[in-house]
């Protein structure tokens, strides 16, 4: 999802300003076994101090009986749509603790835009579709990104630094979100390599 | 027809053979269908508990999913999955609540909610739970991996089946769990749909079973796991059979699942008894099929046994009456096989051997040439007639009788006129049996010319009569061919109970008496016991003459005829003498006479003639040329190979007939006059001489004396003896030498006993005598020292010596 890529991207941009030589992370995920490991959500935060930032919206359209994108990340207080463009009615609804909520059967977009203000994971379904599945995932910092299709991202940042990078994936092994302290220099791109535990993956599972 | 059990006949041996083959037939048929019953129904038990197998599996199968399906239903359901979503203590009971509602409505025995961390956060029934949370938990990653999980737990030894279901929202959020029991009431359905015997059993880690649900009650089920417990750890993979209270059960045993160590398994056993029920049925029909057939068998067997076996014992039967001598009873042959034909052959046989029989009896009892019974028939009848005159105290006779000359006439015509003769006699005799209308009196024929007859109750003037008769009725001559011929008979009387008791002795007295008559010439006699002793005496004596010849007891004497005229010898008679081991010399008187009646005198002859013939040689090669007279008998005479017997012994001795001078009596001539004369011709033609001897003693025809071709007279010594004192022999003496010498005939004069006879003989013209004056009889061997010796008187011519010379 390139588009959704860039969208993010811009978004950083937004908060820093590009100079000659960025400064940022580069990271690369994989699994256990060294495959590349794309829809990675790769979030940094500033050690010691909570990076301010504008939470901005995000769109997850339901098209082809299927939440679009899988994943989404968002900083907090974030709003995000729900565009219903199928023929059919759905039912989105969540349980997650980060954010609990029960859009009842709608079309078009008719479904009130919700408010992510909790930091979490939001897994988002549909009651009359049990194979649709979306996550959510709600973060307390305004650098982040998803990795590509090669599992690879790069997060540039405003200044130099200690910055705590997190990796997560909806599909690791208990949940695991691993993290790694790096100093970045100005002007560098610090790099960080992540390899997660990956739950097998199940045929028929929603995700895939 | 009796059973042996030693198989002596046909009909046990043919009954055996096909009552063994039948049987053994009818045996191996029954026991291989039998086989092949039971094999089938092994395997009709095999495939019901194969099938029974796979219906479990399936009702298992059917419980899982109605219990994935109930707790999936619970899973999908908003409301409770919002109610876990929520995670609000508040909604416990709600969920508890739904827990217990959804497992009613599929009859699970317990239904609980696992959280994401997996931890049991409600439960219908936590003491139960508790056991199960291991099993539960084991379950949870397949269960969300695949939606839902099955599998057996076992909880205080009875099994379940246990779903664990995941909620999902739309990440799993939870797991439902369920159970459902394997217990009677799944056994109870598993025998309504396959007719097994279901046991639900748990093995513990130590290996006890435990049954947790049967369709056997109370003892039954107890001993089903009695039995599994005997089998041990390992568990039978194929069917195996199992007694449960005395059925028979074919039991297999499916392993359900396992649990920590323990197993669940699930016994189906079908009752043997029920699953053959119905080839038993079939069974017994075979085994009274196989009987029944047996039977009809049995009886077709003995039927056809019978049928060929009887006519053949019948056969049997009819063979020895035939061996008994009954050819009458003619043997039913009306079947058309096999057996038929046999009687019909036997009906052949005992025709042709009746047939045969009738001819040998004929043949053996009867004489083909006269038709009368012969001897064998008349030995019986005579011996039948003794016993019925002893029975009865009456006199039985017997009558035989031997024709005169019928050798004679049997030589001179031929056989076929002595065989016709001999039917004539024979008509005579039955003719006049048959006159005198005594039918008891029998007559035969013995043999040659012998005839017989047998006179019942009669006595010895009716014997004596009847012998009277029988001559009479001879003595008319019979006529053959044109020819009269006179024929006599000699007969001898023999009778019971005066002479024999019985029939040979009596026969063999009426011969004696028979030949008594012949010799005396004196028609019929009846036996004397004074008879016999002759005959007896005579028998023997005719096997020492037998015995004589071969022991070499005769001795040639020879008596010097001489020259009355010149007092030369000029010939010698040959006699025998016998010199008897026992007896000393036999006199000629004593055995000649016999001789001629047996014919031995043939071989006499024979031998007197061998020994003159080489004494004959012996003389003549010193110088002693002398004419060697030998005496003939009748029978020599009617011999007809004599002449060529003469001729061989001449040749072989190599003597001129000249040598020989053949002297034959008056009566040996008059018996058959033909062929004596005959005989004397052809020995004439020869050129031997002939004499008659002791002329003037038999019935002389000078008839006959003028045909036959004689050369000498000899005056028998009778007349010589005593002429020197009778007037009348002397007259004889000149008569027969002057009718001899006008006759042309030597005269010889025999018993010179003295100087005076001789002188008186040489004075009437005598030609040569013989006698004891000159020589008696001297051994052949002395004849040439005595002619040495020899002097006649007359040459001396000395006054006549009136000595008489008499045997010293």
């Amino acid at each position: 999802m390139p588009g959704c890529l860039r969208r993010n991207v811009v978004v950083s941009f937004l908060f820093a300003p590009a100079v000659a030589g960025a400064t940022g992370i580069a990271v690369q995920v994989q699994d256990a076994t060294g495959k590349v490991l794309p829809d990675t959500v790769i979030y940094i935060e500033a050690e010691g101090g909570a990076a301010s930032g504008k939470p901005g919206t995000a769109l997850i359209e339901q098209k082809g009986l299927k939440f679009l994108p899988l994943v989404t990340v968002v900083q907090t207080g974030a709003m995000i749509n729900f565009p219903n463009n199928d023929k059919v009615r759905h039912h989105i609804y969540s349980f997650s603790p980060a954010h609990k909520f029960d859009q009842k059967l709608y079309s078009g977009q008719a479904a009130s835009p919700q408010v992510f203000d909790k930091a979490g994971t939001v897994v988002l379904g549909c009651n009359i579709h049990d194979k649709m599945i979306a996550y959510i995932k709600v973060v307390d910092t305004p650098y982040f990104a998803k990795t590509d299709g090669a599992g690879a991202v790069r997060i540039d940042l405003p200044a130099a630094g200690k910055y705590v990078v997190k990796a997560w994936h909806y599909n690791t092994v208990g949940g695991a979100t691993p993290e790694q302290v790096l100093t970045v220099k100005t002007g560098e791109l610090a790099t960080a390599i992540f390899k997660l535990p990956m739950k097998p993956i199940v045929v028929g599972d929603p995700g895939t | 027809m009796k059973m042996d059990f030693r198989f002596r006949s046909l009909e046990s041996r043919i009954v055996t053979l096909f009552l063994v083959l039948i049987v053994a037939v009818q045996l191996i048929g029954l026991l291989v269908i039998q086989r092949g019953i039971d094999n089938n129904a092994r395997l009709a038990i095999s495939a019901e508990l194969n099938n029974g197998a796979k219906v479990f599996s399936r009702l298992l199968e059917q419980n899982a999913q109605s219990l994935r399906f109930g707790a999936r239903l619970l899973a999908r359901d908003t409301a409770f999955v919002a109610a876990i979503g929520n995670n609000d203590e508040s909604d416990r009971a709600t969920i508890e609540s739904a827990l217990e509602n959804s497992g009613r409505r599929i009859k699970a025995s317990l239904s609980m909610l696992i959280n994401d961390e997996r931890k049991i956060t409600a439960t219908t029934n936590p003491a139960q739970s508790a056991a199960l949370e291991k099993m539960a938990l084991s379950l949870l990653d397949a269960a969300e991996a695949a939606d839902g999980a099955i599998g057996i737990a076992i909880v205080d030894h009875r099994p379940f089946q246990i779903v664990a279901m995941p909620v999902k929202a739309p990440i799993t959020i939870g797991w439902i769990v369920m159970t459902f029991p394997i217990d009677r009431q799944l056994a109870n359905d598993m025998r309504e749909v396959s007719a097994l015997h279901t046991t639900v059993l748990t093995r513990d880690q130590q290996g006890k079973w435990l049954q947790a649900g049967s369709t056997f009650v109370g003892p039954s089920a107890q001993a089903v796991v009695d039995q599994l417990q005997t089998l041990g750890p390992t568990k039978p993979a194929l069917p195996f059979d199992m007694t449960v209270e005395t059925a028979q059960y074919s039991a297999r045993l499916l392993s359900i699942g396992e649990d920590n160590g323990q197993t669940a398994s699930v016994l189906l056993a079908r009752s043997i008894d029920e699953a053959t029920a119905e080839y038993r049925r079939l069974e017994r029909w075979l085994v009274g099929l196989t009987l029944a057939g047996i039977v009809a068998s049995v009886l077709a067997i003995v039927f056809t046994a019978k049928r060929i076996a009887q006519p053949i014992s019948a056969l049997v039967t009819t063979a020895k009456r035939l061996e008994g001598g009954d050819y009458k009873t003619p043997i039913d042959s009306t079947r058309e096989d096999e057996i038929g034909q046999l009687a019909h052959a036997f009906d052949a046989m005992r025709e042709g051997i009746s047939k045969r029989e009738q001819e040998i009896r004929r043949l053996a009892y009867w004489d083909t040439l006269t038709n009368l019974p012969n001897r064998a028939q008349f030995v019986l009848l005579l011996n039948d007639a003794l016993l019925e005159a002893n029975r009865r105290g009456e006199a039985v006779f017997v009558l035989m009788m031997d024709l005169d000359r019928f050798k004679h006439v049997n030589d001179v015509m031929g056989h076929s006129f002595g065989d016709a003769l001999l039917r004539q006699v024979a008509g005579r005799l039955q003719l006049l049996l048959a006159n005198r209308r005594q039918s008891s009196a029998q007559v035969a024929r013995l043999g040659g010319d012998e005839f017989a007859v047998l006179l019942p109750a009669a006595n010895t003037d009716a014997a004596q009569a009847m012998a009277a008769e029988i001559l009479l009725a001879l003595e008319t001559p019979l006529s053959l061919e044109d020819q009269m011929v006179d024929i006599g008979a000699g007969l001898g009387i023999a009778g019971y109970p005066d002479h024999a008791d019985d029939g040979e002795t009596l026969l063999s007295m009426a011969e004696v008496a028979m030949y008594t008559a012949k010799q005396r010439n004196d028609g019929a006699v009846i036996y004397d016991a004074a008879m016999d002793k002759g005959s007896a005496k005579s028998l023997s004596l005719l096997t020492e003459l037998r015995n004589a010849v071969e022991r070499n007891e005769f001795r040639l004497h020879v008596q010097p005829k001489i020259s009355l005229e010149s007092g030369k010898v000029v010939g010698m008679e040959a006699l025998v003498r016998w010199v008897h081991p026992e007896r000393g010399n036999v006199f000629p008187d004593e055995f000649i006479p016999f001789a001629e009646q047996t014919g031995f005198i043939r071989v006499l002859t024979r031998w007197v003639m061998e020994r003159s013939a080489e004494l004959c040689r012996e003389l003549a090669s010193k110088g002693h040329h002398l004419k060697v007279s030998v005496n003939l008998s009748t029978r020599d005479l009617l011999d007809q190979d004599l002449p060529a017997k003469f001729a061989e012994l001449l040749a072989q001795h190599k003597l001129t007939p000249g040598s020989f001078c053949l002297e034959i009596t008056e009566s040996a001539i008059m018996d058959d006059p033909v062929r004596a004369q005959l005989t004397l011709e052809r020995l004439s033609a020869m050129g031997l001489d002939l004499s008659i001897d002791d002329f003037g003693t038999g019935y002389s025809s000078l008839a006959y004396l003028k045909r036959l071709p004689v050369n000498e007279l000899k005056i028998d010594k009778s007349f010589v003896l005593n002429m020197e004192k009778d007037e009348g022999d002397t007259k004889i003496v000149r008569s027969t030498i002057d009718l001899g010498h006008n006759m042309g005939l030597r005269v010889v004069a025999e018993g010179i006993e003295s100087e005076a006879v001789w002188r008186l003989l040489a004075e009437l013209g005598c030609d040569q005598g013989q006698g004891y004056f000159m020589s008696r009889p001297i051994p052949g061997d002395q004849m040439i020292a005595w002619l040495e010796k020899w002097q006649a008187p007359v040459m001396i011519a000395a006054p006549v010596e009136t000595e008489e010379t008499i045997d010293s």
